[in-house]
């Protein structure tokens, strides 16, 4: 048997270029589907774990897709804003726990999640180092950014202008990392989180100055009555909240109108969820409260629709690149009728014959499967990034 | 499980009523820990976390042995100004609830992450009431437009009808965190709003008298009492420990001009020097505290039966 192998081995070494043809097919062949249903799986298990855990999400009527991909996988697309009264209308109607999140900024290529402390527990998120945020310009970073930006407690980071052209827009915030989370397997762990209120300094509507009601350079002040006071543009806003100019940080307005991207409502019970879905079904009404388990089965089941056509297709291109395979080999052994010949008048029986021309179509297909092995490997490593990439991000 | 092993391993010697008895005491000692462990976290004391002393004193009365009422702040400072470190704020993040005053109190809430589920604003039901303060210079700059940083008056608590609707509040809060005790706590806040309310009418009664005469108030904390009691004051910023400048006399004496106050009400005892000089104009002193932080002597209560005696003496 071994010196069959050994003949096959060095007719295959020999013929390179047809082996190496041959090996590409079977490996191609082989690893498409494989890849596909691989990346597939983890998509569902990415999308689905996260979706089953988040019970109801409330945020303006429109895209549903929008809002669970950017309230639970801090998706790009930014959904139409609410305020911040939806969250009081859902304590107000004391049936779940309303949990607000406004993810609209970055830093450095990272999501900023502006929350409250009690998204950390509603999603089990453990402190490994540091602290919890506590104060306003805190951020707590997630596993991986902290991995990937080399950042530890004490450091400090700038989040992102929102638009690169909007020079007189608002001052980039630099935030003090309090924190980092344990790794969590989840998006979470590609996140920095903020308290909602310095999601707000980061837009620009809570804002910390001198008082300017007790102004000395007359250069800051463009115009002044006994009743308001109007600063010019060189009136000075603090990009970094200090111990020491903590204090002047303000929001003026009703917070109630401030923005947030959507609020996770966690009902007390079924009951109560079924009531609160209840409450968001009228015609005229402008939120919508969504199931995100719903819109992701609707994403994985067009996802799935996809996956069958491309099957097809494999299926298809699989079954012509078998019989190209079966014709190479055919047309080979045509080719090599003399050899053979002369193999069968040197003494060797047919049995042998087969034996050698099996043995080259093992070592083919074996070295396909290690080339098809190694590359289904990689794409393993890389599964959960590819999947954020191709169906998240 | 210890137990349980015995059991089996004895069975052989024993008979079957026997190898029950065992069993059940097994079971009985197996379970055991178990369930002490499961209802320390169900009926485990409330954790509660308050921003000043009236909010932590109506706890205490409603909640009773089934909440542990901590107000961390330090006894010489005034609540409403007092700022918290990163080490106490934790101790709010962990607590079970978070009580606030509402109306701007504390500020520094503000300014600092905390979970919105335990954070209970006492005077969120009356927020319509609140009494805002006049003559906020408005400022603009940027594209925001004029905008002022205005504030509420705080002090809430001094008309006893809306403490009575804070501490209501607090004992909804403590039905929602543990509902089979929701009987218990209704029984306490009855009790409660009982003593509140008796306050509420003897101070009615009390200025039923002289409704109108002018009174001074030492310092901007008596809004939400004169607007309850439908009392005639007008306020100084002066401090009881503190000796009296030229520009705050002055500032006194054109409010008199229009405004022939015979009573000035202090947040806390004043120094001679104070007591003296009013006197000189014809102005007497009374002390009403308003009790925002620990007492040092008696309670919210008694403290408050207080000031309702000292009041009686500018109302004979």
């Amino acid at each position: 048997m071994l010196d069959s192998l050994y003949i096959a081995w060095k007719y295959i070494s020999f013929n390179k270029l047809k082996t190496t043809t041959l090996v590409a097919c079977i490996a191609l062949i082989s690893f498409l589907p494989m890849a596909l249903q691989l990346l597939l799986d983890e998509s569902e298990r990415q999308l689905m774990s996260r979706a089953a855990v988040t019970p109801l999400v409330i945020g303006a009527k429109g895209s549903s897709l929008d809002l669970v991909m950017n309230t639970l996988y801090f998706g790009d697309e930014v959904p139409e804003l609410i305020s911040m009264a939806s969250v009081e209308r859902v304590e107000n109607m004391d049936l779940a726990m309303p949990i607000p999140l406004y993810v609209r900024f970055g830093t450095r290529g990272n999501p900023i999640v502006g929350t409250t402390p009690d998204y950390f527990e509603f999603r089990g998120l453990i402190v490994a180092a540091g602290r919890q945020m506590a104060l306003l310009g805190d951020c707590v970073l997630g596993a991986k950014v902290a991995e990937i930006l080399d950042l530890k407690p004490g450091d400090s980071l700038v989040s992102s202008p929102e638009n690169l052209f909007d020079l007189a827009g608002i001052y980039p915030l630099k935030m003090k990392v309090a924190g980092v989370l344990a790794k969590s397997h989840t998006t979470d762990d590609l996140a920095v989180f903020v308290d909602i209120k310095t999601a707000w300094v980061i837009q620009g509507l809570g804002h910390g100055h001198q008082d300017v009601t007790r102004l000395k350079d007359p250069t800051l002040i463009y115009k002044s009555s006994e009743s308001n006071v109007a600063a010019t543009a060189k009136l000075y806003h603090y990009t970094e909240i200090t111990k020491d100019n903590i204090d002047t940080f303000h929001f003026h307005g009703n917070l109630g109108q401030y923005p947030i991207t959507a609020v996770i409502a966690v009902p007390y019970d079924e009951k109560s969820g079924t009531i609160l879905r209840g409450r968001y079904l009228s015609k005229q009404e402008t939120r919508q409260i969504v199931k995100p388990r719903e819109v992701i089965d609707g994403l994985l089941q067009d996802i799935f629709r996809i996956k069958n056509v491309l099957d097809a297709v494999i299926s298809v291109v699989a079954l012509a690149t078998a019989l190209a395979i079966i014709l190479v080999f055919a047309l080979s052994l045509r080719l090599r009728q003399r050899e053979i010949q002369t193999i069968f008048k040197l003494g060797c029986s047919r049995l042998t014959i087969v034996r050698l021309l099996l043995s080259e179509i093992f070592i083919t297909v074996l070295i396909s499967g290690v080339f098809c092995g190694a590359m289904i490997f990689t794409v393993n490593q890389y599964a959960n990034e590819i999947v954020r990439m191709l169906f998240i991000r | 499980m210890v137990c349980w092993s015995v059991g089996v391993m004895e069975r052989g010697k024993m008979g079957p009523k026997r190898q029950l008895w065992v069993l059940y005491i097994a079971i009985v000692l197996g379970i055991l820990p178990c369930s002490s462990h499961a209802g320390a976290k169900v009926t485990g004391k409330l954790s509660v976390y308050v921003v000043n002393y009236p909010l932590k004193y109506f706890a205490e009365r409603v909640g009773g042995e089934h909440v542990r009422v901590v107000f961390p702040g330090p006894a010489d400072e005034d609540p409403a100004d007092w700022v918290p470190d990163i080490k106490v704020i934790a101790d709010y993040q962990k607590a079970d609830l978070i009580l606030l005053n509402g109306a701007g109190y504390a500020r520094w809430v503000n300014r600092v992450s905390l979970p919105r589920s335990k954070m209970v604003n006492t005077s969120a039901k009356f927020k319509d009431q609140y009494i805002r303060t006049k003559g906020a210079v408005t400022h603009s700059h940027g594209s925001g437009g004029e905008h002022a940083h205005e504030d509420a008056a705080f002090t809430t608590w001094m008309d006893f009808n809306l403490a009575a609707k804070q501490a209501r509040a607090i004992a909804v809060a403590y039905g929602r965190k543990r509902s089979t005790l929701k009987n218990t706590f209704e029984k306490k806040i009855i009790e409660l709003e009982k003593d509140l309310f008796a306050l509420d009418r003897n101070i009615k009664v009390l200025v039923s008298n002289n409704q109108s005469q002018p009174l001074i108030a030492s310092h901007p904390v008596y809004d939400y009492f004169a607007r309850r009691y439908g009392l005639n004051i007008k306020n100084v910023h002066w401090e009881p420990d503190q000796v009296l400048t030229d520009q705050l006399w002055m500032e006194l004496q054109k409010i008199l001009k229009t405004h022939a106050a015979k009573w000035m009400i202090w947040e806390g005892d004043p120094i001679q020097e104070s007591i003296a000089k009013l006197k000189s104009v014809g102005i007497n002193s009374l002390v009403f505290n308003p009790c925002a932080n620990v007492p040092q002597k008696g309670d919210f209560l008694s403290v408050m039966q207080k000031n309702v005696k000292n009041l009686a003496v500018a109302f004979e």
